[in-house]
């Protein structure tokens, strides 16, 4: 092999699909420009670009801070400078099964707060639906805007042995890491001059232009110039940043529960000349703590009465409140079927096989082969209270089965995927680590667009499975070739 | 401009003066324990910045390491420069999309100096004129950007508000801490170290030598404290720039809050520029002060009120 050093000592892991490596030890396609264009770099070039990305994430700001004893620590999302890389055919299949899983999903959404017919036909269950914390009664009937309700969502992708894609998750209530996606590219084009053009790398930075032309368009108030706003949490969110960022790249005002009100079933911000009505919000805050008159009342990120202004349509909410109902990991498991119900096609894109631990049945299979499953409780996020099977200690195992038996409904259980693997520069070699992708899909009256990227997240810690960033995950760019 | 921003500009800035001010006291008040025989006090100083009761100043004032340990790096003084540096920053990144990046960082850097372990370390061992100066330096540097940097917009306005108010407020409480200091002690008045030691921590020494060539006179330093018009730390200075920045929030407010406020603004500065050293002295100084101080805040409560959304 003339390629490279890099490539030459690279070892990937058996059984697992490799992005760069394959089947027939040669670099796929894809990958060979990137290999040719590292491997004229020298182990120091490398060294110092990863440090020139380092010091670029911490000057302009991009960290988030971990609350330790009482003090904030202020730390980036670790970076790797190798992109990860999807072929024009891989994206274009992805983007038809993102597609239709959200209209689906969207459809979902519609009936079940409307006629529920999809209950009443049989395929869902009943019981699923009103045992899940997401689902809220006060967007029963609630007419939203061109019967939208996932306007932004964040899909988890990930690769079996064989390349194929599965959904891990359809992330649909406030998908973060949009500007991670948009960051690392700016960071990529610092480090490797010239290489995007070269290798035909779409371009992702379209991405708030299309959110503000669908955020617009929501307004309820047909005027030229709505008031369209993104309601962060406040400065205190681990993703503050990715909130200025937003605002700043649409131009919209960033504001907090404090600076609106609601007066006579309409939301104003509060402004040095007095009140401004508020068309259309962009929500980063979570259902819960939305409006304190309504859901938890101890909230104070919230805007007390802004659920009765949404009721009269005076106010366009984005992500619609409610949607949560589709993401829980119980409903997960219909999917397959929704996607058949509502339109009449077969899935293109595969769910992982999961078993609901609520089913006596299938509690009875998981427990008994808990050593290859992963068990996940149905409305958590994050990579918080999962059990791998294949690494917990037997003291785990028991424990976590008491927790399991205390209310199955919460739990499901996947067998373990092995997720693919994409090359990783650590410390003068290329070494490989499991990944995964969540592409971010715009759904707005013009229908559903995907920006070619996304954002790939990646275990760096060797032998992990988990790319979650508050369990040791980083990020790479993320190329869609032309 | 949003409520919100409109008063993390304005706190923002507030903070950023009051730890100019403190230092700069902090600096000179050191300096002058130097330089005496007798015992040194810290006791007005602590009054001043500090707000704690008798008790708690009595433990503190003799001794000069643990007054600055407590002003400067002090965790449970909700007023020490720490303190007050970390909420100018979450200020100012509440407000982070409207502020000049340079600016954003010249005040990240003044707060990793102040949290920052060796600064402790040197305050309590070393040369604590050289650790105050390496702060003053900051404040200057954030003063500097701010004037460079800075849009000369409704946000600029709200931060000069707040400087100037800030100003404003502890010049008068400088004057009525020094001044009633001396009815308890009358042998003050013509100790000439205590004017030159208040004068020196206003950066005001100079100007005096160039105004009085009669030596260190009570009446001739409130003079040049309350109704020097080129004192930039003169009470009828700052007071002058609250009425000019405010006036310039004109076109982006609402005309009958512009008009109340406008009224207020101007009843104080008419006040304090139609006063003369000796009509003060027979209203009384400390009414005068008083009664400045409380149409100061007052300013700052119809802030609160009709721009800030804060009622």
């Amino acid at each position: 092999m003339q390629e490279s050093a890099y490539f030459d000592k690279y070892n990937p892991i058996g059984g697992v699909w490799d992005e760069m490596y394959g089947l027939d030890s040669n670099v796929r396609e894809h990958y060979r420009k990137v290999i040719e264009y590292i491997s004229k770099e020298s182990a120091d070039d490398l060294n110092k670009k990863e440090e020139l990305a380092k010091r670029l994430f911490m000057s302009q700001g991009i960290t988030f801070t971990v609350y330790n004893s009482g003090e904030g620590i202020e730390k980036i999302f670790p970076f790797d400078i190798i992109p990860r890389i999807i072929t024009a055919s891989e994206w274009a299949f992805v983007e038809k099964g993102i597609k239709q899983r959200l209209t689906a999903l969207n459809l979902f959404l519609k009936d079940i707060y409307h006629n529920q017919f999809i209950v009443k036909d049989g395929i869902v269950p009943i019981d699923i639906i009103y045992s899940c914390p997401h689902f809220l009664r006060e967007m029963y009937e609630l007419k939203v805007p061109y019967d939208i309700y996932v306007h932004i969502s964040g899909i988890d992708l990930i690769r079996d042995e064989d390349g194929t894609f599965y959904v891990l998750e359809d992330n649909l209530r406030t998908p973060s890491g949009v500007s991670y996606m948009l960051e690392n590219r700016e960071i990529t084009k610092r480090l490797f001059p010239d290489l995007l053009p070269q290798c035909g790398v779409r371009s992702v930075t379209e991405y708030p232009t299309i959110l503000y032309k669908n955020l617009m368009a929501l307004s309820p108030r047909q005027i030229s110039n709505p008031t369209v706003v993104l309601l962060s949490p406040g400065i205190y969110n681990s993703a503050y940043f990715e909130h200025t960022t937003l605002a700043r790249l649409m131009g919209v005002e960033l504001v907090e529960g404090r600076d609106l009100v609601v007066n006579n079933h309409k939301v104003y911000m509060k402004t040095t000349t007095g009140l401004q009505q508020v068309d259309v919000i962009y929500r980063r805050v979570d259902d819960e703590y939305l409006d304190p008159l309504v859901f938890n009342p101890e909230s104070m990120l919230g805007v007390a009465g802004i659920m009765g202004a949404y009721r009269k349509g005076n106010v366009a909410i984005v992500n619609a409140v409610g949607t949560g109902v589709a993401d829980d990991k119980a409903v997960y498991v219909y999917v397959p079927e929704m996607i058949r119900y509502y339109l009449n096609e077969e899935p293109i894109l595969k769910n992982v096989p999961t078993h609901q631990l609520g089913n006596a049945d299938e509690r009875e299979h998981v427990f008994k082969n808990l050593n290859k499953m992963v068990v996940k409780k149905t409305n958590g996020s994050g990579g918080y209270g999962m059990l791998m099977g294949h690494a917990a200690s037997e003291q785990e195992i028991d424990d976590y089965k008491k927790e399991i038996l205390k209310d199955p409904r919460n739990f499901i259980a996947q067998p373990t995927i092995s997720l693919s693997a994409a090359p990783c520069y650590m410390q003068g070699s290329l070494k490989p680590r499991r990944i995964d992708l969540r592409p971010y899909a715009l759904y707005g009256p013009d229908g559903i667009e995907i920006v070619p990227g996304g954002l790939t997240r990646v275990a760096l810690k060797e032998g992990s499975l988990v790319v979650n960033s508050s369990q040791g995950g980083g990020s790479k760019d993320t190329w869609v070739l032309a | 401009m949003l409520s919100r921003v409109a008063a993390s500009f304005y706190w923002l800035s507030r903070y950023i003066e009051r730890s100019d001010g403190m230092l700069r006291m902090l600096k000179i008040n050191y300096a002058s324990s130097q330089d005496t025989v007798q015992e040194f006090t810290w006791e007005p100083v602590i009054r001043i910045f500090a707000g704690i009761n008798g008790a708690e100043i009595e433990k503190l004032e003799n001794d000069s390491r643990s007054v600055l340990k407590y002003m400067v790096t002090g965790k449970n003084n909700p007023n020490s420069i720490l303190n007050i540096i970390t909420l100018a920053r979450e200020n100012a990144r509440g407000v982070q999309e409207h502020i000049p990046k340079d600016l954003w960082q010249c005040l990240n850097e003044y707060y990793h100096t102040v949290k920052d372990a060796r600064l402790e370390r040197s305050l309590q061992r070393e040369d604590p004129i050289g650790v105050l100066d390496i702060l003053i330096k900051q404040v200057m540097l954030y003063y500097g950007t701010a004037e460079i940097t800075m849009e000369r917009g409704e946000g600029r306005s709200f931060m000069n508000i707040g400087k100037y108010l800030e100003r404003a407020i502890q010049s008068v409480d400088i004057l009525d801490t020094k001044f009633s200091s001396i009815s308890e002690n009358p042998d003050l008045l013509t100790d000439t170290t205590y004017w030159k030691h208040l004068l020196l921590s206003l950066g005001g020494y100079e100007l005096y030598l160039k105004t009085y060539r009669e030596g260190f006179e009570a009446e001739n330093v409130l003079e040049q404290v309350a109704l020097n018009n080129d004192f930039p730390r003169s009470v009828i200075y700052s007071v002058n720039n609250i009425h000019r920045y405010f006036d310039r929030l004109k076109n982006d407010s609402n005309v009958d809050t512009f008009r109340e406020m406008s009224f207020q603004i101007g009843r104080l500065q008419s006040r304090i520029k139609y006063s003369s050293v000796k009509s003060i002295r027979t209203d009384g100084l400390h009414g005068f002060l008083t009664q400045t101080r409380n149409e100061l805040h007052g300013i700052g409560n119809s802030l609160n009120e009709y721009y800030f959304a804060n009622s």
